[in-house]
């Protein structure tokens, strides 16, 4: 609580993405190989179906002839405009392309930080209150565990048992392709069926950061004095916990719930080529497999976009939730 | 009137877990309040003022366990649970916390605050709300507009008045106050304890008071408690007990108190060493007038008068000397000087007790009468209850010692240094030679002489006069005397030295809690190191009382005229 969040300008954000977006054009062609030579080949083969004169005019129309620094240039100057460029394996932009699968994906973030953030926030708060007893004990050590383990294990461990095994959820996708849904509710449930496990799994990892958060900053406002004066006043427990305590607590929590969708956002990546979820992180699969840079640094960038304005946000909401920070 | 008892404490006790130890911070502490009615606890820091507060209210944490019946109204409170106990919590007993920045919630407005304990205990319309926080804001003289504030907006003095406003919002019957003015200025200090003594004399709930400050018990309190380490050492009424305390430890408070004492130099009670663990009572190590007997005997708080209560192995402060009816004549019988006239005296332990007078009133005489070393003509002298004959105190260890005005006549300038300070050492043969000479450079030391060799061996006609009134004092001192008479012993030194000698020898009384009787002239002298203060005139005690009544209100036409009162 007393530690004070520094708290960057906008232009410190231009500063950082300026940069992100620099590395994001370079790291993908720090790769080996080439997107023509991958452009029709299947997965996991690697011979070529293009001659080298097709390979030549492919790069210069892509423009993949020129130094790298016009390049550079070139590619900065063309985001700005707010052209991301175009797919070289889907054929198609790459904005067009990300727009339309990003919807599933940040769902899937957004609820899973949601959901981690009540569940990691009450489990700490019933903690710290009945700190050192056996209940505390077994959060600690369990949720610890827990969030140490990566998520697409989770995500496996939970598609063999609860989808396979069990056939409680299905296998993959987003929803069940080929059906005619008999209403809009049916849709709706088929959806969430096929979102519950890559949730769950992403959801899981993350209570653990939650909960740690609000159990240390728990503990110590349930010590302050203010906390006696509200028992003094006899007001109820809840009241006293879920008020008085949990709004001192509440700052910094919010703050991190902001900072993790970026964490999230690299977890659903991953979680989502586990489950073959049709969102960002399977397409940028795809793009990296095909070398297909524009989609790389496409898909980079929309995600960097989304981690600086959440952090934007993180510190503009920390000033409205503390009457301290002015 | 006897008023109906309010709050009624017996054998409260509160430990407080520390490893798989516990610590007792509160223990064996009894005590009633009436309706109306003020109780003020002091003590110093630690010695459980708020662990009481806090167990009166149920609010220590699970850890801490609590014993002893706290009867409110005719309902145990110690009894209930949790949730039976919030219907009386700031509805019938309410606190003010200790003032600090964490004791209001920091996201809250004070609105918020103040009206969250109205609405859980009062049912009241939302304009009856309105009118309510209005209203206790007023009375508190703090402005509406501070109700939208934040706590860290708040100076110091307003949240203590928001505190009290946030404590009256329900109109308890009990109100605690834990420390109302630490850390706050004069003014606002003045302001507070006039808020709350208009507030008290207003709405007529009963209170307990808890402070380390005497002044602020003092202006609110109508009983006291005086606390040590968790026990309650002393009580009694408020003006009784500042008046005339009778446990050593009130007394050390009431000296260290610059608000009750303005005059006195600022001495606190001295740190005992508590290295050894011991059965009996707490206060023996820091106790001026310890027997060996303290350390196994833990005091009861026993009645000592009407409304008085002491814990104390030995009753209180004892008296160590007493004068009573004490005649002398000098000349024959038909040309008779009467110096002493009836003279009723007592020096308590630990006390300093001035004996003021012009010259030819008669104070040296009965000041060496009560030495012993002068026979009265009639009355009689007791010292610790054992009468005084001859020099049957003076030759003797912890007993009494007397230091004169004239040092070079008092010491023999033929004599070294050593042997005027060894010579009652000498006289006694109770110790080894290497004892001896061990005390006689500590009491050197403690009169900040020096203890080389070369020194030791100086004759004492080299020396000056205020070298020498310190070697009388040193003198007196390897007797570890329990009374030191001293008559006029700065009025032949120069203002720096007598300085000097006079600190040094509070300091000493201060450090070893002997007693003492000062003989003096010097008016301003008397007022700055006495707690008591004598005046004779042509041989009879005139006046007598507290250095603080008799130089505020002498009684006497002669004490006035004296004073210049």
């Amino acid at each position: 609580m007393k530690k004070k969040r520094k708290i960057l300008g906008f232009k410190q954000y231009i500063i950082i993405f300026l940069c992100i977006i620099t590395l994001n054009f370079f790291i993908p062609r720090l790769m080996p190989g080439d997107p023509f030579t991958f452009l029709s080949a299947e997965e996991g083969q690697d011979h070529t179906a293009f001659s080298s004169e097709d390979i030549e005019r492919h790069k210069k129309y892509y423009g993949l002839d020129q130094p790298l620094w016009q390049q550079y240039i070139s590619y900065v100057r063309n985001l700005l405009k707010g052209d991301l460029g175009y797919s070289i394996h889907y054929k198609e932009e790459v904005l067009t392309l990300v727009l339309s699968r990003i919807a599933w994906t940040l769902s899937l973030v957004i609820a899973s930080v949601l959901l981690s953030a009540a569940i990691g926030v009450f489990l700490g708060t019933i903690s710290a209150y009945y700190r050192n007893s056996s209940l505390d004990k077994i959060l600690y050590s369990g949720l610890i565990t827990l969030s140490e383990v990566p998520s697409f294990i989770i995500a496996l461990v939970m598609l063999f048992y609860f989808a396979a095994h069990l056939k409680l959820f299905p296998l993959s996708g987003g929803m069940s392709h080929f059906v005619d849904f008999s209403s809009r509710w049916e849709m709706i449930k088929d959806i969430l069926l096929h979102a519950f496990l890559p949730l769950m799994a992403l959801t899981i990892t993350r209570i653990g950061e939650f909960y740690l958060l609000a159990r240390n900053s728990m503990i110590s406002i349930l010590d302050k004095a203010y906390i006696k004066t509200a028992r003094g006043k006899g007001l109820k427990r809840r009241r006293i916990l879920f008020y008085h305590a949990l709004r001192n607590a509440i700052p910094p929590i919010v703050t991190r719930i902001f900072l993790s969708f970026g964490g999230a956002l690299g977890g659903a990546v991953l979680v989502e080529n586990v489950f073959n979820y049709p969102g960002v992180g399977r397409l940028m699969r795809q793009g990296v497999f095909f070398r297909d840079y524009p989609l790389i640094q496409g898909i980079f960038v929309v995600m960097t976009l989304f981690v600086l304005v959440m952090n934007y946000t993180a510190d503009a909401i920390y000033k409205k939730l503390d009457p301290r920070v002015s | 009137m006897i008023k109906k008892a309010l709050l009624e404490v017996k054998n409260l006790e509160v430990d407080y877990p520390y490893g798989t130890e516990k610590i007792t911070a509160v223990r064996e502490v009894s005590f009633t309040i009436e309706e109306g009615n003020v109780l003020g606890i002091i003590g110093e820091s630690g010695s459980g003022k708020t662990s009481i507060a806090l167990a009166l209210m149920g609010l220590h944490d699970k850890a801490v366990e609590t014993n002893g019946e706290i009867l409110y109204n005719d309902e145990y409170l110690h009894t209930l649970s949790e949730k039976a106990l919030n219907k009386y919590r700031w509805r019938d007993i309410a606190i003010v916390f200790q003032n600090h920045l964490d004791v209001l919630n920091p996201v809250m407005t004070i609105r918020e605050q103040i009206l969250e304990a109205i609405k859980k205990h009062l049912n009241l319309g939302k304009k009856e709300m309105d009118k309510k926080i209005k209203e206790l804001l007023k009375m508190v003289h703090l402005e509406e507009k501070w109700c939208h504030a934040y706590p860290h907006q708040l100076s110091g003095g307003m949240r203590q008045k928001v505190l009290i406003a946030m404590s009256l919002a329900c109109d308890p019957k009990l109100l605690i106050v834990d420390e109302p003015t630490t850390a706050l200025d004069a003014i606002s200090k003045e302001e507070i304890l006039q808020l709350l003594e208009g507030l008290h004399k207003n709405k007529k709930f009963a209170m307990l008071l808890i402070s380390h400050d005497m002044y602020v018990i003092q202006r609110l309190s109508n009983k006291i408690m005086v606390m040590y380490e968790g026990r309650v050492l002393e009580e009694g009424v408020t003006k009784d007990v500042l008046e005339n305390p009778m446990h050593v430890y009130t007394r050390g408070l009431l000296d260290a108190s610059l608000d009750i004492n303005p005059y006195q130099d600022l001495w606190g009670i001295p740190e005992g060493n508590k290295d050894e663990e011991t059965a009996g009572c707490i206060f023996q190590e820091r106790c001026y007038q310890k027997k060996e007997s303290c350390r196994e005997k833990i005091p009861e708080l026993q009645y000592v008068s009407l409304e008085r209560k002491v814990a104390c192995n030995r009753g209180g402060i004892i008296t160590l000397l007493e004068g009573r009816h004490i005649h002398k004549t000098y000349g024959d019988g038909r040309n008779p000087i009467i110096a002493c006239n009836n003279c009723s005296i007592k020096v308590r332990s630990g006390e300093i007790v001035a004996l003021i007078g012009q010259s030819g009133s008669g104070k040296t005489t009965l000041a060496t009468i009560l030495s012993g070393l002068l026979e009265e003509d009639g009355g009689e002298v007791l010292f610790d209850e054992k009468s005084v004959l001859g020099n049957n105190f003076t030759s003797r260890k912890k007993g009494i010692q007397i230091i004169f005005q004239d040092p070079f006549s008092a010491t023999n300038g033929g004599f070294t240094v050593e042997e005027i300070v060894k010579e009652p050492l000498d006289i006694l043969k109770s110790d080894t030679k290497e004892e001896k000479n061990r005390m006689v450079k500590k009491a050197l030391e403690e009169v900040q002489l020096p203890i080389t060799k070369d020194f030791l061996q100086r004759k004492c006609s080299s020396l000056s006069g205020g070298q020498r009134q310190r070697l009388a004092i040193a003198r007196g001192l390897v007797m570890e005397p329990k009374l030191l008479i001293a008559d006029e012993i700065s009025s032949m030194l120069d203002p720096s030295t007598k300085a000097n000698v006079l600190r040094l020898l509070k300091g000493l009384q201060n450090k070893f809690g002997f007693a003492m009787l000062y003989i003096t002239h010097d008016l301003a002298l008397a007022r700055k190191i006495s707690n008591k203060v004598y005046i004779m005139y042509q041989g009879n005690i005139i006046e007598e009382g507290s250095a603080c009544e008799v130089f505020e209100k002498p009684q006497s036409d002669y004490g006035k005229r004296l004073l210049g009162v």
